[in-house]
């Protein structure tokens, strides 16, 4: 029986078609976002063939090597105006951007090349890929491996042969060993010396101290004078242990062939690490993946952020949003108490809630600007003038850094947490109030002991939101403390471990700086992808503890079912 | 009086209770209500009250909804003060002192008059806690005074032996006469003079009712306590005293057995015999 469109509209049908479809968009819309960073940042990691090939471009004869990254359709009109010879009839070419590395040797590490005037492409299993501390990747063929200047062992030719083999395996054990060195070195220079140039500096601070405070005692500037020689004589060794390491881990070169068959010689201490990408079998890739991803997350950025990880950023965002939390939590919790609890309702509470509401629509850029010219130069100003006169004229607290993007950030979400709480103390049920106070409790013990307990899980929500908020923020902190490389971790070895006033570096920026400030931006391109995948990844995961612990507060202090 | 209406009245004969013969004049006085007028803004709930609660006695409150019963009943521990533009004249006197004087700490006069509302309210802690909160309060911290307390105030409200395995486990978990039963030892802990009872038993089952009935007629030996009821039948059964309240007026209080049998005014005996209410 045929049904009319009013009568089928009456039986709601449509409108259940219309929410879901609504729905159906939004989920379409997030895991289409996800996926497509998700492809494009995780395939960066994947070990890719490296194809030789020649390139016959106007009668000139060139060999190439290196990795295909992407290839796109260029109209033929725009390529007769720029002058190469497309023949009639064709409609567009097909142009490929090929990764040749070798910076230190041909200038650039990416070039574009028509798929048409490419020839020959081979996969040779004897190409090595050579991932290097500076000028980025080294593709070509190994030739022989010197030490001290002299050759030990070397290889002609292109075939897969034991002895060619063998040579690999020489160049593999000693990356290892010069890993290991480096290893020695960074121990040394970032560890030790470190921390031996911060007692220093604060020795330095404590005599310029006393010198202020006018202190002539000459027994307190001998103790000073007697730790800093210590303290010099230690820098002296270590600086000795360096010389030597150093000595070591400059002791092998590598030499090789490259695309224009020049032989070139670099230093094998310049390796981070080396492989033969056509030879892998697939478990050998799979290996080199996780590798390259734990690579990724674990360590520090190279070559102006665009090799290496990113640890120094999960980790100041992490951070970041951890003291953010500490902080606005009290704040939120206590001003909507007062709100709420205490204040006399009426005209004036109205007027303020619905400023901490229009608060939360404040844009972010305005927090920043006010929180550098409040927090940074006004409050950290005078707390420097207070406390640190001695390290003057250099700021301590009166210049961007961790604690002022943290109280930025706090300032920023403190209005989601007052109204989150609110939301909760409204919802307390008047009767459980009134079964404390009727046994004599007073009104702050019946908060502290009641209230605020079965509140726990709305302040939650709040924190939560404010969470979510702040890991993703990045505007104002570009004012307040984030910057694009930070020398150390804001919280070390060295007393009192938690250095609140030092800058430091955050997912978001990183995205930004690595994506549009960077000087290889063919390079950095798949980073933003994986450094934007991450950073999902670090709030979704700060969003599910918080999530966890508001999930077991509520499993205490379920409210009463009645 | 027609034979149909009598059949509504409450045959107190059929009910066991003390046969004692109780007199108002011979009591201690615990609570002394003289000419208490309260209002909610400009409209007027109680429009003076004059009454006497005895002390180790169970004084029941009856009349209609909204005849201010309950509305008396919390101003014995001043549990009005939370309403807004709630305005009190008059006074209440415990042991000679005026419970709504300036000097008087609200806090301790609820620890000495305790309340128990209508709806079970336990805190969200374990059954163990809910009772220890008002010692807690208190400030005090000695485990093993705590742990006598609390299991005194259980076994007094009956609710010992049903819960004595699982103490620390969440009150929320109870059922609700025996969260009733929890919130009266909570109640009953801080050793309060006279107990409130705001119709303790009008949201449980007849089941549970009959144990908070028995478990008043327990209390009163150590308690003065203060019923609220919608139902006559219970107000007949545990009570000593009844007062008939309507419209903000204390109509007739006198003993349950004369208010309920030979009641002196017109108001009260349509009430009870169900002519309206």
């Amino acid at each position: 029986m045929r049904q009319s469109f009013s009568e089928w509209s009456k039986t709601g049908a449509p409108w259940v078609w219309l929410n879901a479809g609504a729905v159906a968009i939004c989920l379409i819309m997030v895991v289409g976002l996800l996926t497509l960073i998700a492809i494009r940042g995780l395939g960066h990691f994947w070990p890719a063939d490296v194809v030789q090939a020649t390139y016959v471009d106007q009668g000139n004869s060139l060999r190439l090597i290196g990795e295909k990254v992407q290839a796109e359709d260029v109209p033929a009109t725009q390529l007769r105006d720029s002058g190469v010879d497309v023949p009639e009839g064709l409609e567009s070419m097909q142009r490929n951007l090929i990764k040749v590395g070798n910076r230190d040797h041909g200038g650039t590490d990416f070039i574009w090349v028509l798929d048409d005037l490419i020839t020959d492409r081979s996969k040779p299993e004897m190409l090595f890929t050579a991932e290097r501390r500076e000028w980025g990747n080294f593709y070509g063929y190994l030739r022989g491996i010197k030490e001290d200047g002299k050759l030990v062992t070397s290889y002609e030719g292109y075939e897969k042969t034991d002895e060619y083999l063998a040579l690999w395996a020489t160049l593999e054990k000693r990356i290892e060993r010069a890993l290991d060195i480096y290893s020695d070195i960074e121990d040394i220079e970032k560890g030790r010396i470190g921390s031996i140039n911060y007692k220093l500096e604060r020795l330095r601070l404590q005599e310029r101290s006393l010198q202020l405070k006018n202190v002539t005692d000459p027994a307190k500037y001998k103790k000073i004078d007697q730790q800093r020689a210590a303290l010099d004589a230690e820098y002296e060794g270590l600086q000795g242990d360096l010389l030597a390491l150093y000595e070591e881990f400059n002791r092998d070169s590598v030499t090789a062939e490259i695309a224009s068959g020049k032989i070139v010689e670099f230093k094998v201490a310049h390796i981070v690490r080396a492989f033969l990408p056509n030879d892998m079998g697939l478990g050998g890739k799979i290996v080199h993946y996780f590798a390259k991803i734990w690579e990724f997350v674990s360590t520090d950025p190279r070559e102006a952020n665009t090799e290496g990880g990113i640890f120094p950023a999960i980790f100041g965002t992490v951070l970041m949003v951890i003291i953010m939390s500490v902080i606005v939590t009290p704040f939120g919790v206590v001003a909507a108490v007062y709100l709420r609890e205490y204040a006399k309702q009426g005209f004036v509470t109205r007027v303020i809630r619905i400023a901490v509401n229009n608060l939360a629509g404040v844009p972010s850029i305005v927090y920043g600007v006010f929180g550098l010219g409040f927090f940074v130069y006004f409050m950290g100003g005078h707390i420097d003038d207070a406390f640190f006169p001695e390290a003057k004229p250099a700021p301590t607290f009166g210049t961007p850094g961790l604690m002022w993007a943290s109280i930025t950030l706090a300032l920023l979400t403190v209005p989601v947490v007052i109204v989150a709480t609110e939301e909760g103390l409204t919802r307390i049920p008047r009767a459980t109030r009134e079964g404390s106070l009727a046994l004599g409790a007073t009104k702050f013990e019946t908060l502290i002991k009641i209230v605020i307990p079965m509140a726990s899980p709305a302040i939650m929500t709040g924190v939560i939101l404010a969470i979510a908020r702040a890991a993703g923020e990045v505007a104002p902190l570009m004012l307040v403390g984030v910057v694009k490389l930070a020398p150390s971790l804001p919280l070390d070895m060295n007393y009192p471990f938690l250095h609140l006033d030092q800058k430091f570096m955050h997912l978001g920026f990183h995205i930004y700086d690595v994506g549009f400030q960077s000087p290889n931006v063919e390079a950095a391109r798949p980073l933003v992808y994986a450094t934007a995948l991450l950073l999902v990844a670090v709030i979704a995961a700060l969003n599910l503890s918080a999530i966890a612990i508001r999930n077991h507060l509520r499993e205490k202090y379920k409210a009463l079912e009645m | 009086m027609t034979s149909e209406a009598k059949t509504h009245a409450i045959d107190i004969s059929t009910m066991q209770r003390d046969s004692r013969i109780l007199n108002l004049e011979e009591e201690t006085i615990a609570l002394k209500v003289n000419d208490l007028k309260l209002s909610y803004g400009d409209n007027e709930a109680l429009h003076g009250i004059d009454m006497l609660i005895p002390k180790n006695r169970v004084t029941a409150f009856i009349g209609p909804s909204g005849c201010g019963k309950s509305t008396l009943l919390r101003c014995f521990n001043r549990m009005n003060d939370l309403v807004d533009d709630c305005h009190i004249n008059g006074e209440i006197l415990l042991d000679e002192n005026n419970i709504y004087d300036r000097s008087v700490d609200i806090a301790e006069l609820r620890r000495r008059v305790g309340m128990v509302f209508q709806k079970p309210n336990p805190f969200p802690k374990s059954i163990y806690e809910n009772v220890a909160y008002g010692l807690r309060i208190q400030g005090v911290t000695k485990k093993r005074v705590i742990d006598e307390t609390v299991e005194w105030a259980l076994k007094s409200a009956a609710l010992w032996d049903e819960v004595k395995d699982r103490l620390h486990e969440s009150a929320l978990g109870m059922s609700g006469g025996q969260q009733q039963r929890l919130v009266i030892a909570r109640t009953i802990a801080v050793k309060p003079e006279v107990l409130l009872l705001d119709e303790p038993a009008s949201a449980l089952d007849p089941i549970s009712t009959l144990k908070i009935e028995e478990l008043i007629h327990e209390l009163k030996k150590d308690f003065t306590i203060v019923i609220v009821t919608h139902n006559m039948q219970q107000a007949a059964r545990v009570s000593d005293y009844t007062a008939f309240m309507y419209m903000g007026d204390m109509i007739e209080f006198g003993v349950t057995d004369t208010l309920f049998t030979n009641p002196a005014k017109k108001q009260t005996e349509d009430y009870i015999t169900g002519r309206y209410g």
